[in-house]
């Protein structure tokens, strides 16, 4: 058994080194099928990091007239936080604003200038508010819209639901193409993979024709052809590894500049799930591929 | 050793091949089976080694009945029969040596056994010189010899040889036939399935004669008397 399958082996690269160019156009169609596969695998994890980020950075600002008294404060917060759709409520003073504002333009000295130069605190105390669920947002607004009182300077409700309904469907969008895309190039793939089989099947026609004369077993006769088309994956995930680290690299500064201040590092969540990655699309290509290699030798390999 | 009990093999378009045949092969016979081209004498080969199903009857070759013989069943069967075909079915990129070769391995041999008995094939068809040659550096009769070689590593008791001379001079088809009885004197049976009054009427052997797909004569020390 052991000796067959060894056999089997060298008949499988025999089969592909001398088709090597019906190998190689073979392995690239593949490659362009995980190519795809695995921009849509970025898209996603672009998108739901990019989702993520923006969550935690949501909250809403409700600006208080600096004569305001802290009791009034007091009673505010507790009346917004009785709202349903509050997840927290937090207090910054005038003073925790303005330090928090110097902080933030730390590295711009013309603005802290400026400040310095109007001599007084112009920053307002504030709460900020940040939601439970983002699906509520537009029920928080209302609530908030509806809170009459005399100490609310000004609100500060950004869209932010419309900016990650964009996100989503821009993610979604190219989701959707990526899917349809991967598609066509895995139905390519299949008959690539089909047609390569049929040809290898024809090149060694009088081979196989001799083995089933001689007493060469079904088994032995079909598996080189199905063992080359796993080959043939292995080969095409390897140069996909490859070829997708280079494009990861170069695509990565990119993202930290377009993304700044989110952290993205697409190039990392590739390599801490390598082989989850890779080696699900090994056991699904090459399933699809022994299928399609299955179809065309039993097809092809009866001469 | 082979019986064919009312065997009938019929072709799409209603053209019958093979037309209640009877027919008993003892072992270690040395049966001509002769008729004129499109009688039925290749589908009867094709039948004996499971490539054609038969439509009725019933086929036994050493107490196997291979009637409604399984896919999985044929390549032992084929392992039992050696066959030998007109155009010698060599791989012309292997030597005659690697043609042999390739039948053991392609059937799981060990590399010893193929060791041990492809040199003794080869040497008993005469070729143990000319081992390392390719097809197309022997002549025709060579070529055949080896496909002899090659139908004899699994040691058959059966030998099918299908028009065996019928690309060769009569020197080489001579010397084709010659080995064929010599094999069949260390008792292996041997059908020779041919066309080549010459041969048949020299050999002296049981003759069966085959005409549109049924036996018309069947003769213990027969001649060619189409």
């Amino acid at each position: 058994m052991f000796l067959s399958i060894v056999r089997v082996i060298k008949f499988s690269l025999q089969d592909i080194f001398r088709n090597i160019w019906l190998s190689l156009v073979t392995i690239i169609i593949l490659i362009l099928a995980l190519f795809s596969v695995n921009t849509l695998i970025v898209v996603k994890v672009i998108g739901g990091n990019a989702i993520n980020a923006i969550k935690e950075k949501i909250d809403i600002n409700l600006f208080i007239k600096s004569t305001a008294l802290d009791e009034e404060i007091v009673a505010l917060e507790s009346q917004i936080k009785n709202i349903d759709e509050v997840k927290e409520i937090t207090y910054i003073s005038k003073e925790q604003a303005l330090e928090n504002f110097r902080s933030k333009h730390e590295e711009n000295p013309e603005i802290l200038e400026a400040l310095k130069e109007l001599g007084r605190n112009p920053l307002t105390p504030s709460l900020v508010i940040k939601p439970k669920n983002l699906d509520n947002f537009d029920n928080l607004i209302n609530k908030l819209n509806m809170i009459d009182n005399d100490i609310i300077e000004s609100k500060n409700f950004a869209n932010y639901k419309l900016m990650l309904e964009k996100i989503n469907a821009i993610t979604e969008k190219v989701s959707e193409a990526g899917i349809v895309l991967s598609f066509i190039f895995i139905l390519i793939t299949v008959l690539v993979i089909y047609n390569t089989v049929r040809v290898a099947i024809y090149t060694h026609r009088r081979e196989i024709m001799i083995m089933r004369l001689v007493g060469a077993s079904k088994w032995f006769v079909q598996m080189p052809y199905l063992l080359s088309s796993v080959v043939y994956t292995f080969l095409g995930i390897i140069a996909i590894m490859g070829i997708y680290y280079a494009f990861l690299s170069i695509l990565q500064p990119y993202l930290e500049v377009f993304f700044v201040g989110y952290d993205i590092d697409i190039l990392n969540y590739f390599y801490d799930n390598i082989f989850k990655i890779f080696g699900l699309q090994f056991l699904i290509a090459s399933l699809i591929n022994i299928i399609a290699s299955f179809l065309a030798v039993r097809k092809y390999s009866n001469v | 050793m082979i019986k064919f009990h009312n065997v009938t093999k019929t072709y799409p378009k209603n053209v019958v091949a093979l037309d209640q045949i009877n027919l008993h092969i003892k072992p270690g016979e040395f049966v001509s089976i002769v008729g004129q081209s499109g009688t039925g004498k290749t589908t009867l080969v094709k039948t004996l080694i499971g490539e054609e199903k038969i439509d009725k009857g019933k086929i036994i070759v050493g107490g196997w009945d291979i009637t409604n013989i399984g896919q999985r069943e044929v390549p032992v069967l084929r392992r039992q029969i050696g066959v030998i075909f007109q155009d010698f079915k060599l791989l012309t990129k292997k030597t005659l040596y690697e043609n042999v070769e390739f039948a053991m391995q392609v059937c799981g041999g060990s590399p010893k056994k193929i060791k041990s008995i492809v040199p003794h094939v080869m040497k008993i068809v005469g070729l143990e010189s000319k081992a390392h040659r390719y097809p197309q550096e022997v002549s025709g009769g060579e070529a055949q010899r080896s496909a002899i070689a090659r139908a004899l590593v699994h040691r058959p008791k059966i030998l099918l040889a299908d028009e065996p001379t019928g690309n060769l001079d009569s020197l080489n088809a001579n010397e084709v036939i010659d080995l064929l009885l010599r094999i069949n004197k260390f008792g292996t049976t041997v059908i020779l399935v041919t066309h080549n009054r010459e041969v048949v009427n020299k050999l002296k052997r049981r003759v069966i004669t085959i005409e549109n797909g049924t036996i018309i004569s069947d003769q213990a020390v027969g001649k060619y008397i189409l």
